[in-house]
Order: C-alpha cells, then sequence, then structure tokens
C-alpha cells in the first residue's frame, strides 16, 4: 500500500460560509480557524470574501499575504464563477467568458492560488471551446484550469472523455480536474430527508421516492410517480433531490480516470457524527482510492449540511470541519 | 426553508421614508439567499408584499453600497455587485408608508446563476416586525 505521499490536509473556506455571511467570523477567523486544526491548504470563493472583487484594493491583497504567513497557509485554489446567461437576461460570447476566466486567472495570481475551478453552464455540457481558448491565458499567468467534477457526473462518461481528449490533444499541463466526493454519495442523505419531513412532503410521498431513487429508477418516472399521488411542488422537488443526491455509480477507484489531471478535490461532506464518520460519503474507501490513484496536493473539507439544517438548528461549521480533518488525518496515515 | 431564507429579511433599518416632508414610503433591509455575492443582472427578481398587500415592480427600488437601483436597471447592471453578506435596502414607494406597529413583510428573491438555467435559486420569508415611524 501506498502512504499518503502528496495528499494534504486543507479547507475550502465555503464551509465556514454561514458563519462569515452572518458576520460571526471574519476572514482572517476562518484562517485561523484553518491552522488550529492543523491544515495548510486554502479554497477560497472570491464571491464569498473577497471584498472589490474582482479586483480587491491592494491593501487587502497585502493583508491576505499576511495572514497566510502569520497562520501559515498555503492558497489552493480559487473558486469561481462565469454566470453566462447573465441571470436569464443575455447570453455571454464566448470570447466575453474567456476574457471573465481571464480576469478570474489574474485575481488568482495576485492571491498566490495556482488553480482556479471555474463553474460555468449547467453542470452536465463541457464548455471544449472556452477551455481551448482559455488555456493559452493559463500558461501565461500559471493558473491551472481545474473544472469541476460533481455530481451527477459519471467518472465513466462522455463529459469526462471529452475533456480527457482534449488534455491529449493539446498536451497542456495547465488543464484538469476537481473531483467533488459528493460524487461517492451512498445515501439518501438523512440530514436531506429530515429536512423535507420539516417542509411537510407527504410521508406516503416520501416512502414512493425513496424506494424508486434506491432501485434507480429514472427521474421523469420518479416524477410522474410523484404527480399520480397528487404530489405539490415541495414533493417533487424532494424527488428531484434525493435523486441527485444519491449517487451509487460512481467507484471511488474510478478516480484513477482522471487521477494524473486531478489539481484539486473537494472534500464533500454533509453531516459528521461524533463518531467521526461521513455517513453518506464513504471517506474510508475514498481515501486510499486517492492515494493509490497517486492524487497529489490538497484535500478541501467543503461542508455543505448547513443549507439542509439552517431551518431548525444552529449551524457550528468549525465543529463539523473538526471532525472531517480528524477522520482525514486518521485516514491519511498522520501520527 | 431554503438556503438563507431565514437570515433574508433584517429587523434593523425598517422605517419610513420621508421626502419634502411626505411619507412617500416605506424600506427595510434584506440579505442574498444564495452562497455568494452576484453582478446585480443575476438578480433575477425580488417580490414584496406586506400584511397581504403586493407591490408592483414599478413600485420597488433597492439600494446596494447605498446607490438606489430600480429592478430594471439591477437586470442590466453588470457591474455593480451585492456582497455576500452585505444588507441591501429595499425602498417600496407607498403614499403614507405604514402605520406604527407590526407587519408582516414577505419577500421573494430569485438569484440565478448560470449552471441553474430554469427557475434558478427561488427563496421566500416571512418576518413579523415592528415600525416605529
Amino acid at each position: 500500500m501506498k502512504t499518503a505521499g502528496q495528499l494534504k490536509r486543507g479547507v475550502s473556506l465555503y464551509s465556514y460560509q454561514e458563519e462569515y455571511y452572518t458576520r460571526a467570523m471574519t476572514l482572517e477567523d476562518c484562517l485561523a480557524e484553518v491552522a488550529a486544526i492543523g491544515a495548510e491548504g486554502v479554497e477560497l470563493l472570491p464571491e464569498q470574501m473577497v471584498p472589490g472583487f474582482p479586483n480587491p484594493s491592494q491593501a487587502w491583497v497585502d493583508e491576505w499575504f499576511r495572514l497566510l504567513e502569520k497562520y501559515h497557509l498555503k492558497p489552493a485554489c480559487l473558486d469561481t464563477f462565469v454566470d453566462t446567461t447573465w441571470g436569464g437576461h443575455r447570453e455571454m460570447s464566448t470570447d466575453e467568458a474567456v476574457q471573465t476566466l481571464v480576469t478570474h486567472m489574474k485575481l488568482a495570481d495576485r492571491l498566490g492560488f495556482r488553480a482556479i475551478r471555474p463553474t460555468t453552464g449547467p453542470v452536465p455540457d463541457a464548455a471544449v471551446d472556452m477551455i481551448q481558448q482559455v488555456l493559452p491565458y493559463a500558461e501565461k499567468y500559471d493558473v491551472k484550469v481545474a473544472v469541476e467534477i460533481h455530481a451527477p457526473t459519471l467518472l465513466r462518461s462522455r463529459f469526462i472523455d471529452t475533456y480527457l481528449e482534449l488534455i491529449a490533444k493539446t498536451g497542456t499541463r495547465h488543464f484538469g480536474f476537481t473531483p467533488d466526493m459528493g460524487l461517492f454519495c451512498r445515501t439518501i442523505p438523512r440530514i436531506l430527508i429530515e429536512h423535507f419531513q420539516r417542509q411537510g412532503v407527504d410521508p406516503a410521498i416520501m416512502d414512493f421516492v425513496n424506494s424508486a431513487v434506491l432501485a434507480r429508477r429514472p427521474q421523469d418516472e420518479i416524477g410522474a410517480g410523484v404527480g399520480k399521488m397528487g404530489g405539490r411542488d415541495v414533493d417533487q422537488t424532494y424527488g428531484f433531490m434525493a435523486n441527485y443526491y444519491y449517487q451509487p455509480d460512481n467507484d471511488p477507484k474510478d478516480i484513477s480516470i482522471i487521477a494524473p489531471y486531478v489539481y484539486n478535490i473537494h472534500g464533500k461532506f454533509y453531516e459528521m457524527t461524533e463518531n467521526m464518520i461521513e455517513p453518506n460519503i464513504p471517506y474510508d474507501l475514498i481515501v486510499p482510492a486517492l492515494i493509490d490513484a497517486g492524487c497529489t496536493g490538497y484535500i478541501n473539507s467543503e461542508f455543505e449540511g448547513q443549507r439542509l439544517t439552517q431551518d431548525a438548528f444552529e449551524t457550528d461549521s468549525c465543529e463539523q470541519v473538526r471532525r472531517h480533518h480528524l477522520m482525514m488525518a486518521k485516514l491519511l496515515g498522520e501520527a | 426553508m431554503r438556503m438563507y431564507e431565514k437570515y433574508m429579511i433584517m429587523t434593523r433599518g425598517f422605517k419610513n421614508v420621508r421626502r419634502d416632508g411626505e411619507v412617500e414610503g416605506f424600506q427595510f433591509n434584506i440579505r442574498t439567499t444564495y452562497y455568494r455575492g452576484v453582478y446585480l443582472a443575476i438578480i433575477g427578481g425580488i417580490e414584496v408584499s406586506v400584511d397581504g398587500e403586493n407591490f408592483q415592480p414599478g413600485q420597488i427600488r433597492v439600494a446596494f453600497g447605498g446607490r438606489d437601483f430600480t429592478l430594471d436597471e439591477m437586470a442590466r447592471e453588470e457591474t455593480a455587485r451585492w456582497p455576500f453578506g452585505d444588507p441591501a435596502t429595499v425602498t417600496v414607494l407607498k403614499k403614507g408608508g405604514l402605520r406604527p406597529g407590526i407587519h408582516e413583510i414577505s419577500v421573494t428573491q430569485v438569484i440565478k446563476p448560470a449552471y441553474m438555467p430554469a427557475r434558478g435559486f427561488v427563496a421566500n420569508a416571512q418576518k413579523r416586525i415592528t415600525v416605529v415611524q
């Protein structure tokens, strides 16, 4: 068995979004917390935490580097978005989208990030034209473009093959992937079920949806079934979300398909229990698979449970991330 | 309840607004129901009702960083941003404003990122808060 080698712990500050939003935590508080749990990598959504995005003041940039040095942290990846539909008002041209990505790369370079994770159009669409045109800039600024592989994408799919062909054809070292560990979600998460119970989903419809999802019935059939049972909007939403979260078709070992081009990893989790387990995502299989596949760099915790629990409970993002890190430290073989 | 709905409508700042001695409407603060800041054009809509009275889009102004926009202006605005967690001030033009006392404010906010092309993130929140003057 290989050792953890070059795979290290990091945190996406996305995890602390709720406390940042309510102003319970500042950027410095977030970075101090990352340091306090012994992590090194920092992933940042500039549209969450960079004032003046996409052009922060030099004073802010200086402060960013001062904080990284103070807490001994390293920039891992900058997560950006290209809203190509302008909220439905008009469609961006490819050139405009490319120039937007160039703006993001310049910001990444200013903040010391050597990778960006752009999110553009709908998840299943590969944006080959855009990526090809971006590559010369990625080389110029030495910023890798690591597109997200996010549920419901399959690792064995046309989407992945299209990008692998692009890499083979161009020989680029500046384009690759950010796989999100939600790819391996093995349950309909308990917090999703309980959230929709609180929202008033009909219990019989919930039973039907759960059985249908676990039996891998197609989405249109699930929707039609919910409709026949007199389902309302909230019932239909549950039918869609349950199917979206449940991802049994990706095998953690299939990470090897993209491993040489993995430049960032989203350690997505929905819930960490007091037993230090993510009951939905099999990290005990995932971390060894990442190591065996030779993945390097940071696996950055990305806590996303808050949106399903905040309606009824106080969020403690720091505690959730701490449990995730204790689990990862063990799986990575840290003493 | 969806993402950040419980935080959307803020209590602080709720008041009637006067111009030239006349009460021309009322205002209150809201925060985003999405996990990042956006250019104003990405905001798919803001709808307001108070005590069951719905207001027309033309009656609504929203101030971001102290700068007032109509909803039409927001739809075209590709430079100004609504930062994550920062309050925006909604002004509703309604002659006479609201009488002192408790009112039920209801707000629907839509955010439309490119990866959610159909409906976007639709959030709705209600809050009962008191206007003093």
